[in-house]
């Protein structure tokens, strides 16, 4: 009787197990093939002596990563772009969290329309958006003929063509990331929480520094980790800002790629990135995890 | 009333924007270690009053003294009131511990001495040794008792609670009920709490301000607002009853509509119309007909709840309803003829002070 009874309990978990993989497996399939033989070809590639190597199989090297690991210029490359990565971050995130702070606390029955104008930069591709930091910035741009115009300077100050004008453009281009990610983050800010707080006879500076900082964190540290990130591996901003003297990860593989044609050198630097990103999203986590116990 | 603790006086409360006020001109007052319920419906306005006595909201007009001293104007974080927030209102990256001493650090007091009035505090609301857990590791009603102690360990000029019961299940509610009044009791603490319960508010406060419309409809003891209700609103709100409409037709009796003349106990002008009204629980059954006060009808309608009987009885065009003990004997069945009575003194006149 037992028995009858279990017995279908039993196999009713296999064979929705069965099905569950069943429903796996197109996505399964689609990632192997997009992203899982990729990464191990990038891998592959990167231990290659040539293009050609690369595809046919060939020989295996590690001169790829001798380059990457010996040239002092690749160590500054990824020194430009972890230096670049976090001054984007702390900008953006500094200038999105009173706008996101805003959003999230206001009571206004505009807060959805506000919003989706905070976030409606995205619905211009970054070139537009790079390309109208130029007009901004660039020698002959809206700066630097208003300020000789008013005649406040003789020569042209130098705004674009640098990793001033890379990073200008990338935290504006990368601030509505932040919002959102921090409006995702926030959701364990409360105004009861900030009232019971100032019932308690904590003023508007404490009632800041002990319950909504602290409560934002996990929100900020999100859109810390997403700009950083998008920042490090963006390529057409710091291209077209940097003018050819910017030199970070994202514009070296490019180059190696497209005009050096040094395949496993790109592959190498790719590698780089990757490792780079895997450190990075480890420590978050381990950050995340402590500010929420 | 002047040397009262906590005086409220004309209270008003006008959103911009909106047509009538959300509170119209409250006043009431406790004296010290009182329990007031602010009773009412939701959008009442007892919510307001409450948020604008704790200095959350900004009054319109009117003032709020503590010891006679005006606190309007005084901010939130200097008013020393403590607040028990419906939803609780934990700080969640706060142990226990450290919710509680929040506000005692705020107020700078040496590490020795907050570790000591938290314990204590803990010890009060049966919380001790939960002070290193974090909030999300406590049950909703150890929550309500973190909160409570939060509240209470900076002793408050004034404790105000807001629906203190609603987010705890009904046996909960009972046990944190009993557990309120006695930490109130034992602190001697002044406190006015926000409910729409009526059970809660008869049974928690020693005085009852009930609101409608944001207005004070009336304000008094558990038995003074169940017993002798002022106003419609509030005999219909507290409790059930039947309602009788008349013409006072000598002293002490009045016509009613298709009934035997209804004898009653106060004062009203021979000529004048009355509202009268009798609780379920007041009308009895009797022998035969004849006595005062008496109605003869079929029972339409009957539920059985237990310890009690409801019985609604046509009477003419009326519809009586009455509260039956159960253990009395024979109970009557659906379509007997049933004979109810009621003292006089027992018959409510709506709108009079008590005789």
């Amino acid at each position: 009787m037992s028995a009858a009874v279990t017995a279908p309990a039993g196999g009713a978990p296999a064979a929705s197990r069965g099905i569950l993989l069943m429903l796996l497996l197109p996505g399964l399939v689609a990632l192997v093939i997009t992203f899982l033989l990729p990464l191990l070809w990038l891998f592959r590639a990167s231990f290659a002596s040539s293009a050609v190597g690369a595809l046919s199989g060939g020989d295996w090297t590690s001169e790829a990563y001798t380059t990457v690991l010996f040239d002092p210029f690749y160590w500054r490359v990824a020194w430009n772009t972890l230096v670049l990565g976090f001054n984007v971050a702390i900008f953006a995130v500094i200038l999105s969290y009173p706008i996101a702070l805003f959003l999230a606390r206001t009571q206004s029955r505009f807060r959805g329309v506000l919003t989706a104008l905070a976030v409606a930069p995205l619905l211009t591709s970054s070139v537009v958006r790079t390309y109208g930091w130029m007009v901004i910035l660039g020698d002959r741009g809206v700066i630097n003929s208003t300020l000789q115009a008013l005649s406040l300077t003789d020569g042209v100050i130098r705004l674009t063509n640098n990793s001033f004008g890379a990073t200008v453009a990338l935290i504006e281009i990368l601030m509505p990331y932040a919002i959102l990610a921090m409006l995702s983050g926030f959701g364990r800010l409360n105004v009861q929480l900030e009232e019971a707080a100032a019932m308690l006879g904590a003023n508007r500076l404490k009632v800041f520094t002990r319950i909504v900082l602290p409560l934002s964190l996990p929100g900020v540290l999100t859109a810390a980790l997403l700009v950083f990130v998008l920042a490090i591996s963006s390529f057409v901003t710091p291209r077209l800002m940097g003018g050819g003297r910017v030199f970070v990860l994202g514009t070296e593989v490019f180059n190696e790629a497209t005009v050096t044609l040094n395949w496993p050198l790109a592959a190498a630097l790719s590698v780089m990135l990757l490792v780079l990103f895997s450190s990075i999203i480890l420590l978050y986590q381990r950050a995340l995890r402590a500010l929420e116990v | 009333m002047a040397d009262h603790h906590v005086i409220i006086e004309n209270l008003v409360k006008t959103y911009p924007g909106a047509q009538k006020p959300s509170v119209d001109h409250v006043s009431f007052s406790l004296p010290r270690g009182e329990m007031l319920a602010l009773l009412g419906p939701s959008g009442c306005g007892k919510t307001t009053i409450l948020r604008m006595i704790a200095g959350l909201i900004v009054p319109s007009s009117g003032a709020i003294r503590l010891d006679g001293r005006d606190v309007s104007s005084i901010p939130v974080y200097k008013r020393n009131m403590g607040m028990v927030f419906q939803a609780y209102a934990l700080f969640p990256h706060m142990t226990v511990a450290e919710n509680i001493s929040f506000g005692l650090e705020m107020r700078k007091v040496g590490r020795a001495e907050r570790e000591e009035r938290v314990r204590k505090a803990l010890d009060l609301v049966k919380l001790a040794g939960f002070g290193e857990r974090k909030v999300s590791q406590l049950s909703g009603g150890q929550q309500q008792r973190a909160a409570i102690a939060r509240s209470l360990v900076i002793e408050p000029e004034l404790l105000l609670l807001d629906e203190p019961l609603s987010n705890l299940d009904a046996k909960l509610r009972d046990e944190m009920r009993d557990e309120i009044r006695d930490i109130q009791a034992r602190t001697g603490v002044t406190a006015i709490f926000v409910t729409h319960d009526q059970d809660e508010a008869l049974s928690m406060a020693d005085r009852l301000a009930v609101m409608s419309a944001g207005r004070l409809e009336q304000i008094g003891t558990p038995r003074e607002i169940f017993d002798r209700p002022q106003t419609d609103f509030v005999a219909s709100f507290i409790g059930a009853g039947t309602f009788f409409e008349g013409k006072v037709a000598g002293p002490g009796v009045a016509a009613v509509d298709g009934l035997p003349p209804l004898r009653f106990v106060g004062e009203a002008a021979v000529g004048s119309p009355v509202r009268l009204m009798v609780r379920p629980h007041r009308l009895l059954l009797a022998g035969e007909d004849g006595q005062p006060n008496s109605f003869t009808g079929t029972v339409e309608h009957i539920v059985y709840r237990g310890q009690i009987l409801t019985l609604s009885v046509r009477c003419g065009s009326r519809l009586l309803q009455a509260d039956l003990p159960t253990h009395a004997g024979v109970l009557p069945q659906k379509g007997d003829q049933v004979t109810l009575t009621v003292a006089p003194e027992d018959v409510t006149l709506i709108g009079r002070e008590a005789a």
